[in-house]
């Protein structure tokens, strides 16, 4: 009897110890948590390579999909080189982007690859929240926004997620008044954001679906992005994730966009 | 005025039923009635308008459902369409300042929203604002307070605004895709931020100009006009949505005119228009038969009860009309005017013939009894004609004439019934007796005063009867005269045209249709069958033969992809891996040297090949080197099989709307529609594929244009050119034109006018040109937008209408002929109102007036009106010919007392709708205008025709009777 009583005091205390002890945890700074976060969710690895289906849902129940290979190259200071390559659909095979990424406070480069039209363009540095291929993820999402466009609040510190506030710091430059994101505490990824319009209302919300461990690198390998306002939806699918491949910094450039490299065709 | 003793002159109690039950409970009968008034009164501020001309036809209407099909499969919108005019700046509206303004409205439409009270806040400079939208002035204050309409109504019953912002079209929020000088692609609004020199305007302009989805839509060439579109949830909120524009564009300078169009608005400010209408035209007409009934009879209380039957009758329909839920529509508008003189007829002719015997009786109830044994079969039948006029619109395909005619019926009826029950309670209750003794035998004094209308009529027998030769002369030649007028009716009708030429709609419309390439729209429709029929792989000459046997022998795409991997596989393995060599050199410092040390581990056979052809290259360094060798190497290496087969399937599968060849077709298409004057624009998706492969080739040359606006030469090119647009700032814009799948496409037709003619001319102008050029694929064509619909139901109403009369006139024949037991009579009474009929369409025909749905629904009263007439007539005469024994005794008296009657209810409802003249909406005058002359046509018709035709067969019409008419008719 006694030690049953024990064992149930203690199943009782057991949790209010362990979220007592979170509690008396001091959280860390809201722009530490953030910073944590971007590199979980963009730097993982010195490089990355995976496979991306992405699947578009409109309102009328119609789906495209796309499919591409995201190579990525880390550099220092923040500075980062993307190279996406398409494989599908057919028409749009070997269409290509490219995309350099300065870091903090700089504009990004950005180059398309037309095969069809045999030329390489490059893209004016200016709006990052547009439409990426025509699906509701913008071109943001793919290569990050750059935490210091934002002035962060941390809002609650729950038991396995940060919730953060973020407000951009100009507000012409984006069609959001706010967003907030939720960070889970563990693996550092954002696992929702969800983005406000100026009358108050959530048009946007982007969930990572699924997060698995890859090559130690906690990794979303499902997400979604929903456009509440036009109803409209796009889920990517990652797979052959390989982290740490060894990527040739010269594949990000011009040439490798007119002539693919080994590492996006095979 | 109506004509005692008709037909059967003993008074049978079924008769009378209904009389006696107001004479025995006259109190009660009043009770009832003013209860019955009340209540269906009481309805009044549930009342709902209607001015959709899409409701002229059903809802599951084919035309309609694929309206909607379109709307829905695009993500169209009905628009209020926001004219921006600048006519004194040099600069036109592309100018700092006005294009600052453009910016503010932009932005502040976009920021709409509602507070916790539920009222539209907007922000300006920063600031939430509530915009003053209520109604300035007095009478517009009462008015949108009695039917309830609320200007801040601007959201949807969920909170979302009526306006759907994300889909506004204006220079502050277009896509624009442009090259920029230093060579970088730019995608971006047009006007992300406003241009602060006269300098940047330009630009800016120019850029637009450029752009031809925005050309002669969002601007204009002369830079005077811009176009701001709203698109908006539903047209319940354009008229509000244009009043907010007012608004908050109150305070813009006056050379920035703000002009607001679009067929919502032009049909929502109809509505508010409409109510302005029902709330004094009525009355106005009301009063107006007041004064004339005055004038004739110059006795107040007698008067009161015609003035209270029409009121009693317009209040009960219109309430029952909105009680059961019915909208209030332009026609069921009119119901009251139409009905008022109709229910008036009915009560003066029983106080009339009440006045006249009551000495006789000295007894209101006698009296009563008598006159109404006497009135009750003309007035069943008078109003059992009219009942048929207008039942028959029940049975024309247009939604709100039926309603419309079934409720003039329903008054009618109600009317008749009013003035049986309620005209001899009324005179038991409110009559004195004492008031009655005083009466005399008929009223002399009435005579005199109209001995001028008198001496006219007589005149007018003496005509009619003498140069009976000669009426039917003009008869035959105004029939004539008629069926030409006919056949040159314009059948047109145009919901912007129902405002007066000053109005502010009409003028906007003016406006922006001369700056712009027209605010009305079309949509033709081209969808390919799901599955085309795939055209024969043909390879090149340089196929390998394998390759060319499989395709030969119509082998699957999948079997020739492996057979052309496996063709590569032999040859190509090798190059690559040399060029890849190669493509991974780092091109700093690179030379010859190098590259051919680099070369040393790759296979002999291949390195020596491209040694030897690559001498040429031995003086390049770095990227020009690595460039120049790269390029070798495929020359050397050859076609890559796998990716022609790719590229071939492609091409063969490609949806219609990425096959280059369709996509040449519709750019044809449009190149010939520009050349007519019918449509001032037209727009598709090959207009966005064009402007984008341009900018997406620019080079800076000056033959840019020349090369690169066009569609691109492979199915691939067109996919990856319309990729970037699905990618755009303002997303999915591109899905306006083609349908995701690419398979169905819009073509957007602006024209500028509305008229239906015109709206005819373009149908066949494509239709002529698809004819003699078909297109590559098998397409179908299917057309849309609210232009469209108005030609279709505009058909559907002369049709219904032809029909309807058809059907209406068979009725009345048969009824005449049982009401005067004769076939030829029957035949006879129809006449004056075939002429009359024929006449005023004629006249319509030959004075180029547009044949509208009031225009249309005319034909229905006039038949319901102008047989009244002939039946009095005839009756009348019929009996006097009893009384004198012959027509030539009998026709000199018909033109005294009942040739009077007839007049006076002519001239009534004549003069009683000249109000309508006044009005500021195109049909009211219309009708107003058409039942003058249908009165006077058909008034005359009746006095001369029927005379005429009687003196011709006095015999064959009254038997032996009339016989002595040929000794006595002098010719």
């Amino acid at each position: 009897m006694q030690t049953q009583l024990k064992i149930r005091i203690i199943s009782i205390l057991l949790p209010v110890f362990l979220t007592g002890s979170i509690w008396a945890e001091e959280a860390p700074p809201v722009n530490e948590i953030i910073r944590r976060a971007e590199k979980a969710a963009y730097y993982a690895g010195k490089d990355g390579v995976a496979d991306v289906k992405m699947v578009i849902h409109d309102a009328s129940g119609g789906t495209r999909e796309r499919e591409f290979r995201i190579l990525r190259w880390n550099g220092e200071d923040g500075q980062q080189k993307f190279y996406v390559y398409f494989n599908g659909p057919a028409d749009v095979r070997r269409m290509a982007y490219l995309v350099w990424k300065h870091g903090p406070g700089r504009d990004d480069d950005r180059w398309l690859w037309l095969p069809s039209l045999g030329r390489v363009n490059r893209i004016a540095p200016g709006d990052k929240r547009t439409s990426f291929v025509g699906s509701d993820f913008v071109y943001e999402d793919v290569s990050g926004r750059d935490p210091n466009d934002d002035e962060h609040e941390l809002v609650e510190v729950g038991e396995t997620q940060y919730h953060i506030r973020s407000v951009p710091k100009d507000k012409g430059s984006v069609e959001f008044a706010s967003y907030e994101v939720w960070i889970d505490r563990e693996t550092h990824l954002p696992v929702k954001a969800e983005y406000t319009d100026s009358r108050g209302n959530v048009y946007r919300r982007v969930t990572a679906d699924r997060i698995e461990v890859i090559d130690g690198h906690p990794t979303v390998i499902v997400s979604t992005v929903e456009d509440l306002s036009r109803n409209s939806k796009t889920v990517n699918t990652f797979s052959n994730i390989q982290y740490d491949v060894g990527l040739n910094e010269n594949i990000f450039s011009e040439r490798f966009l007119r002539r693919p490299p080994r590492e996006a065709v095979r | 005025m109506y004509i005692a003793g008709m037909n059967s002159t003993q008074t049978t109690p079924m008769k009378l039923m209904l009389t006696r039950f107001g004479l025995r409970f006259p109190r009660l009968a009043l009770l009832a009635v003013l209860a019955m008034t009340v209540a269906l009164t009481l309805q009044f501020p549930k009342v709902n308008f209607d001015n959709d001309p899409e409701n002229m036809l059903r809802y599951d209407e084919p035309v309609r459902v694929m309206h909607r099909e379109v709307q829905e499969r695009f993500d169209l919108y009905d628009f209020v369409v926001v004219g921006v005019v600048n006519e004194t700046h040099e600069g036109g509206v592309w100018n700092p300042e006005t294009l600052g303004r453009i910016h503010q409205l932009t932005h502040e439409l976009l920021s709409l929203d509602r507070n916790e009270e539920g009222r539209p806040v907007i922000i300006r400079d920063g600031e939430a604002m509530i915009p003053d939208v209520r109604p300035q002035g007095r009478r517009a204050e009462i008015l949108s307070a009695a039917f309830n309409q609320n200007p801040e109504h601007l959201f949807t019953e969920d909170g979302e605004p009526g306006l759907i912002g994300r889909e506004i079209i204006s220079p502050s929020v277009v896509d624009t895709i442009r090259q920029l000088d230093m060579g970088a692609l730019d995608i971006r609004f047009l006007m992300e931020e406003v241009p602060e020199t006269q300098a940047e305007a330009d630009a800016l302009f120019a850029e637009a100009l450029a752009n031809p989805l925005y050309r002669d839509t969002l601007l204009s060439e002369n830079r005077k006009a811009l176009g701001i579109y709203l698109p908006i949830v539903g047209k319940e909120f354009s008229f509000n949505l244009a009043t907010l524009v007012e608004t908050l564009t109150a305070d813009w300078p006056e050379e920035d005119q703000v002009y607001i169009t679009g067929l919502p608005v032009a049909q929502d400010t109809f509505g508010q228009e409409m109510l302005v209408q029902m709330a004094t035209s009525a009355p106005m007409a009301g009063l107006m038969i007041f004064l004339l009934l005055l004038f004739f009879f110059r006795r107040f209380s007698l008067i009161m009860a015609p003035m209270m039957i029409a009121i009693f009758s317009v209040l009960c329909t219109m309430g029952l009309l909105i009680g059961l839920g019915y909208d209030v529509h332009i026609m069921t508008s009119m119901i009251a005017i139409f009905l008022m003189p109709i229910a008036v007829a009915d009560s003066v002719h029983i106080l009339s013939e009440f006045f006249d015997t009551y000495p006789r009786f000295k007894d209101k109830r006698a009296t009563l009894e008598h006159v109404m044994g006497h009135l009750f079969m003309p007035m069943l039948f008078t109003s059992l004609t009219t009942i048929a006029g207008f039942a028959s619109l029940a049975f024309t395909p247009i939604p709100p004439v039926r309603i419309f005619g079934l409720f003039v019926a329903f008054g009618v009826a109600l009317a008749w019934l009013l003035s049986v029950v309620l005209v001899p309670a009324y005179i038991m209750v409110f009559v004195p007796g004492k008031s009655l003794d005083r009466l005399e035998a008929p009223s002399k004094e009435t005579q005199v005063k109209s001995g001028l209308l008198d001496r006219f009529l007589v005149g007018l027998g003496r005509f009619a009867v003498r140069r009976r030769k000669g009426v039917m002369v003009l008869l035959g030649v105004l029939a004539l005269v008629s069926v030409v007028g006919i056949s040159r009716i314009q059948v047109n009708d145009n919901p912007v045209l129902w405002f007066t030429p000053s109005h502010r709609i009409r003028e906007a419309d003016r406006v922006l249709n001369r700056h712009f390439g027209g605010t009305y729209t079309a949509y033709l429709q081209m969808s390919a069958p799901e599955t085309a029929g795939e055209a024969p792989v043909i390879l090149p000459v340089d196929a390998p033969e394998a390759l060319r046997d499989l395709a030969a022998e119509e082998g699957t795409w999948e079997d020739l992809l492996s057979l052309a991997m496996e063709t590569d596989a032999e040859r190509l393995p090798a190059w690559d891996a040399l060029g890849d060599v190669i493509l991974y050199l780092d091109p700093e410092g690179l030379d010859w040297q190098r590259l051919s040390e680099a070369l040393q581990e790759s296979p002999e056979a291949t390195r020596n090949v491209f040694l030897e052809s690559a001498e040429a290259l031995r003086e390049l360094q770095g990227a020009d080197l690595q460039d120049a060798a790269l390029n070798r190497v495929d020359d050397l290496a050859g076609r890559r099989w796998e990716d022609w087969v790719r590229d071939a399937r492609v091409d063969a599968e490609a949806p219609a709307f990425r096959n280059p060849a369709v996509l040449r077709w519709v750019a044809d298409l449009q190149a010939h529609l520009a050349e007519g004057d019918v449509i001032g624009k037209t727009t598709s998706a090959v207009d966005a594929l064009k402007k984008a492969h341009l900018e997406l080739n620019r080079t800076g040359a000056e033959d840019d244009e020349v090369r690169f606006y066009s569609v691109p030469d492979n199915a691939s090119g067109t996919a990856q050119v319309f990729l970037q647009l699905e990618g755009m700032k303002k997303q999915d814009a591109l899905f306006h034109l083609v349908t995701r799948d690419y398979q169905q496409a819009s073509l957007w037709l602006q024209l500028t006018s509305g008229d239906n003619q015109n709206m005819v001319r373009a149908v066949d102008q494509v239709e002529d040109w698809i004819a003699a050029n078909p297109p590559p694929v098998d397409l179908a064509f299917e057309w849309a937008g609210l232009t469209y619909l108005n030609v279709v139901w505009q058909q559907r109403m002369v049709g219904g209408m032809l029909q309807a009369l058809a059907g209406s006139f068979v009725v009345v024949l048969l009824m005449m002929t049982f009401l005067f037991r004769s076939f030829r009579f029957g035949l006879l009474s129809m006449l004056p109102l075939s002429l009359t009929i024929a006449l005023t369409y004629g006249i319509i025909g030959l004075v180029g007036k547009a044949y509208d749905m009031p225009v249309a629904v005319l034909s229905s009263l006039t038949l319901g009106l102008s047989v009244d007439f002939a039946i009095h007539f005839l009756q009348r005469a019929r009996e006097l010919v009893r009384e004198t024994g012959s027509w030539a005794e009998a026709w000199p008296l018909m033109f005294r007392e009942p040739a009077r009657a007839i007049s006076r209810n002519a001239i009534i409802i004549a003069i009683g709708f000249t109000p309508l003249l006044f009005a500021p909406l195109v049909p009211y005058r219309t009708v107003g205008f058409f039942l003058a002359t249908i009165m006077f046509v058909s008034w005359l018709a009746t006095l001369l025709i029927l005379a005429a035709v009687i003196s011709f067969m006095p015999k064959a019409l009254f038997g032996r009777q009339a016989s002595a008419v040929e000794a006595t008719d002098s010719m």
